[in-house]
C-alpha cells in the first residue's frame, strides 16, 4: 500500500514537473467551444495541458490588451480579431519563426487560401494563423432559380438563364423580376454597426475603388469619387427591392427576412448560416445555394473578418502554443472539430465537408475573393466610423451621395493627419 | 427658526470611536468603488491614454478638454442628453403626479392596479430597450401595427428616422419610469395631513385649488427628491438606448453616455472619454446642488 502511494506521488510529481500547460485566450461561441470539447484529444496526443479561456468576443480586446505586452504574456496563444491585428502585431511572433510541430505538422500557407491567410499580415509579414474563415458568402434561393415557370419568364424578359447572380447587374435584373412576385431581391445591411462599413467596402471594391490604401506603411485616402458615387447609387437602387425596414436592417432583421422566405439573394457571414439551414428557424432551409458574391463592374469581392491565432513574443511556451494552433488547423482533427461546431478554414476541409454543410462551398469560393477592411491601423474604429456614418447617410438618404463621398474623403484625411 | 439640518457634534474623540468603526466599512467600499475611480478618471482626463499602449500615452494637460469643446459630436450628444432630461422627466412627473392623486382615492381594485402599474420599473432597462425595438419593427412590431390601424404608416421603420427614433427613446423611458415618479409621489401624497385637505374642502376649495394651492407646495420636497433621482438616473441612461438604436440612425440618438462609451471602448480613447465623464459629473453636481439648494430644506453649504 505504501509502495503504491509512493508510486502515485512520484507520478503526480513527475506530471507536475514535466507536463507543460499553456494558457489560451479565445472568444466564446460554437466554433471555439469545439476546441474545448476535444482538447483532451490534444492533451493525450501531445502531453501538453491546455487552459482554454473563452470569453465574450466584445471583451477580447480589453483582456488581450491587459495581458499581452512587450515584456509580459499571461497567455501563450491568443485569438485576435482581424481588426485588432494592428494593435498587437508588433507583440506577436512572426509565423515564419513559429517552431515546427512535434505531433501536428506546421500548417502551410497553401493549406489556407492566401486571401484569408492575409488576415494575419502585419508589417509585411504574417504574425499568426487564421483560425476561422469568416468572409461574406452569397446566399441565393435555389427553389426560386429552379422554378421552371420563373426560368421561362425570366429568359423571355432578360434573354439569359435565371441563375445565381454572377454580377451585380444580373442581381439587379433579378430584383426587378421578382418584385411583382412579392419577393424582395436583396436585403441590405443598414444598422449602425460595423456591418455597414463591410457593405461600403464590398461595394466600393466591386466598383474598383478602395477607401484607403497603404503606401510606405501608412494609409492614404484613395477613394475615387466617381466610382464611389456609382457604388452608392447602385446600392440605393438595390434597396428599392428590399423588405420593409430596409433603412435599419441589422443581422436580426436580415436573418428574419431571408428565413421567412421574403428575400431572393443576399450576403451572409458563415457563422450565421446554420440558422438559415435550421428547419426549426427557417422556412428556406435546404433551399439555399452558396457562392462567392456577384461581381461588380471591377471585381468580385468578399469582405473578410477572420480571427487569427497569435503567439505573444513574451510567451515562454511558444512551441506548445504553436502545437495547439496546428492541432486546430489540422486536416484530420478538423473533421472531428467540424462535427462539434467548428467552421474550418482549410480549403481541403471546406471541400471535403461541403456535402454536409453546403455553405462551405461558398466559403471556399468566396475565400479566393476576400478583401480586408482598411483595418491595419490602430485607429481603425475611427476610420470605420467615418466610412459607416457617411455610407449610411447616403444610402438612407439623410445626405446626398456626393456629400457622403466628399465627407468620407475629407474626414478621413483630417483623421489621418491628426494622427501623424 | 433655522431650517438647516443640524448635526450634533460629538465632543470627545472617545465617543466618536464607535461611530467611526461603523462608518469605516461603508467608507472603505465607497472609497474603493466610487471615490477612487472618480479621482483616477479625473487624472486620466489629462492624459492621452489609448486603450492599447501604442507608445503615445502622455500627459497632455487640458488637451482633452480643449478638444472636447471643438468636437461638434460632443455638443450634439450633450444637447440630446439634456433634451432627453428636459422632455422625459417633466412628462413622467406630470403623469406620476396625477395618477398618484387618482390612487389617493379608494376605488375597486385600486390596490391591484397600483401594483400592476409599477411593473415597468422592475423591467431591466436592456430588456425594455429590446422589447421596444421589437415592438417598433416595421414588419412585425406590435406598435407599428397598431399605428397602422390609425393610418400612421412607417414602412421604413420608426427607428430608421432620426427624429422619430429620438422620440421613441424618450417614450420608452417615460413608459418605464413614470411609475417610479408615481411611487414616490404617491408615498408623499398619502403622508400629507388629511385635516388640511378637509379644512380646504370645508372652505369650498375645488380639485384644482387643492392640487395647486395645497398638494403641490406641500409635496415640494418629495417632488425635488423624485426629480433629482430621475435626473441622476437619466444622465447615465445607456443600455436601453444602446440596444434600441445603438446611437443611430446616424447620430440621432447618440446620447452623452453612449458617446462616452464609443470614445472609450470603440475608439479606445480612455483619456478623452474620461474628460467627458468628468463633464458628466460636473453636470450631475450642477443638477443636484441646484435642485437641492433651491427646493429642499437642507443647507448644502
Amino acid at each position: 500500500m505504501r509502495k503504491l502511494l509512493l508510486v502515485l506521488l512520484v507520478v503526480l510529481f513527475a506530471t507536475m514537473m514535466f507536463s507543460e500547460t499553456i494558457k489560451v485566450l479565445a472568444w466564446d461561441d460554437a466554433h471555439s467551444q469545439s476546441w474545448n470539447t476535444l482538447k483532451n484529444d490534444f492533451e493525450k496526443a501531445t502531453g501538453i495541458k491546455v487552459d482554454l479561456e473563452l470569453i465574450p468576443s466584445g471583451s477580447m480586446l480589453q483582456k488581450t490588451a491587459l495581458n499581452v505586452t512587450e515584456n509580459r504574456a499571461n497567455y501563450d496563444l491568443v485569438a485576435i480579431d482581424e481588426g485588432n491585428v494592428a494593435k498587437f502585431g508588433d507583440l506577436l511572433l512572426p509565423y515564419s519563426q513559429w517552431p515546427e510541430g512535434n505531433v501536428f505538422p506546421k500548417v502551410g500557407t497553401n493549406d489556407i487560401p492566401a486571401a484569408i491567410f492575409a488576415a494575419a499580415e502585419w508589417g509585411g509579414q504574417l504574425v499568426g494563423i487564421p483560425n476561422n474563415g469568416n468572409m461574406y458568402i452569397w446566399m441565393t434561393r435555389e427553389d426560386l432559380i429552379n422554378n421552371e415557370e420563373y426560368q421561362a419568364e425570366f429568359f423571355d424578359q432578360f434573354g439569359y438563364e435565371l441563375q445565381v447572380p454572377q454580377t451585380l447587374d444580373q442581381l439587379m435584373n433579378m430584383c426587378v423580376f421578382f418584385e411583382p412576385k412579392g419577393i424582395y431581391g436583396f436585403a441590405p445591411f443598414t444598422a449602425t454597426s460595423e456591418g455597414a462599413t463591410c457593405e461600403a467596402v464590398m461595394f466600393f471594391e466591386s466598383f474598383g475603388t478602395s477607401v484607403l490604401e497603404m503606401v510606405d506603411g501608412k494609409y492614404q485616402v484613395s477613394l475615387d469619387r466617381e466610382k464611389a458615387l456609382q457604388a452608392i447609387m447602385f446600392y440605393k437602387e438595390l434597396m428599392d427591392y428590399s423588405p420593409q425596414g430596409a433603412l435599419s436592417m441589422g443581422h436580426g432583421e436580415r436573418i428574419g427576412a431571408f428565413s421567412d422566405g421574403l428575400v431572393f439573394s443576399m450576403f451572409q457571414w458563415p457563422g450565421i448560416v446554420p440558422s438559415h439551414e435550421n428547419v426549426d428557424e427557417s422556412m428556406v432551409a435546404g433551399q439555399i445555394v452558396y457562392t462567392a458574391p456577384p461581381a461588380g463592374p471591377f471585381a468580385r469581392t468578399a469582405v473578410r473578418g477572420c480571427w487569427i491565432f497569435g503567439i505573444p513574443r513574451a510567451s515562454t511556451k511558444q512551441a506548445a502554443a504553436a502545437e495547439f494552433a496546428y492541432w486546430v488547423n489540422n486536416y484530420e482533427v478538423g473533421l472531428k472539430l467540424a462535427e462539434e461546431g467548428m467552421t474550418p478554414v482549410r480549403t481541403d476541409l471546406l471541400n471535403e465537408l461541403s456535402g454536409e454543410k453546403p455553405w462551405y462551398t461558398g466559403m471556399a469560393e468566396a475565400g479566393q475573393f476576400a478583401v480586408s477592411r482598411p483595418n491595419r491601423s490602430v485607429h481603425y474604429p475611427e476610420l470605420s466610423e467615418v466610412i459607416k456614418t457617411n455610407w449610411l447617410g447616403a444610402v438612407t438618404e439623410r445626405m446626398t451621395a456626393e456629400e457622403a463621398v466628399d465627407n468620407i474623403i475629407e474626414d478621413l484625411n483630417e483623421l489621418l493627419e491628426s494622427y501623424e | 427658526m433655522s431650517n438647516s439640518t443640524n448635526i450634533k457634534r460629538l465632543p470627545l474623540r472617545k465617543e466618536r470611536g464607535p461611530f467611526l468603526y461603523f462608518i469605516l466599512p461603508a467608507a472603505l467600499i465607497v472609497g474603493v468603488v466610487l471615490v477612487f475611480p472618480i479621482i483616477y478618471g479625473f487624472g486620466l482626463s489629462f492624459f492621452n491614454w489609448p486603450q492599447v499602449d501604442d507608445g503615445t500615452r502622455a500627459f497632455i494637460n487640458f488637451g482633452n478638454y480643449l478638444e472636447l469643446f471643438k468636437d461638434n459630436e460632443f455638443w450634439h450628444s450633450l444637447s440630446l442628453q439634456l433634451g432627453f432630461i428636459f422632455i422625459a422627466i417633466p412628462i413622467e412627473l406630470i403623469i406620476g403626479f396625477f395618477v398618484a392623486i387618482l390612487f389617493n382615492h379608494d376605488f375597486p381594485l385600486s390596490g391591484f392596479l397600483r401594483t400592476l402599474l409599477l411593473l415597468p420599473v422592475f423591467i431591466l432597462p436592456i430588456l425594455s430597450g429590446l422589447t421596444w425595438k421589437l415592438m417598433l419593427q416595421p414588419r412585425y412590431g406590435a406598435i407599428t401595427y397598431l399605428l397602422g390601424l390609425f393610418g400612421m404608416e412607417f414602412p421604413q421603420g420608426i427607428l430608421s428616422d432620426q427624429s422619430l427614433a429620438y422620440i421613441a427613446v424618450i417614450i420608452q423611458d417615460i413608459w418605464r419610469m413614470w411609475p417610479f415618479m408615481f411611487m414616490i409621489l404617491y408615498a408623499g401624497i398619502t403622508s400629507l395631513p388629511k385635516d388640511i385637505m378637509e379644512a380646504a374642502e370645508i372652505d369650498g376649495a375645488g380639485f384644482i385649488k387643492k392640487t395647486f394651492a395645497i398638494t403641490l407646495p406641500m409635496l415640494r420636497g418629495t417632488i425635488t427628491t423624485a426629480i433629482l433621482l430621475r435626473t441622476i438616473d437619466a444622465l447615465r441612461i445607456f443600455s436601453e438606448v444602446f440596444v434600441m438604436t445603438g446611437g443611430g440612425p446616424g447620430n440621432g440618438t447618440m446620447l452623452f453616455s453612449l458617446y462616452i462609451h464609443k470614445q472609450a471602448f470603440e475608439f479606445g480613447k480612455l483619456g478623452y472619454a474620461s474628460a467627458m465623464a468628468v463633464i458628466l459629473i460636473v453636470i450631475s453636481l450642477f443638477f443636484a446642488f441646484g435642485l437641492v439648494r433651491k427646493n429642499m430644506d437642507i443647507d448644502t453649504m
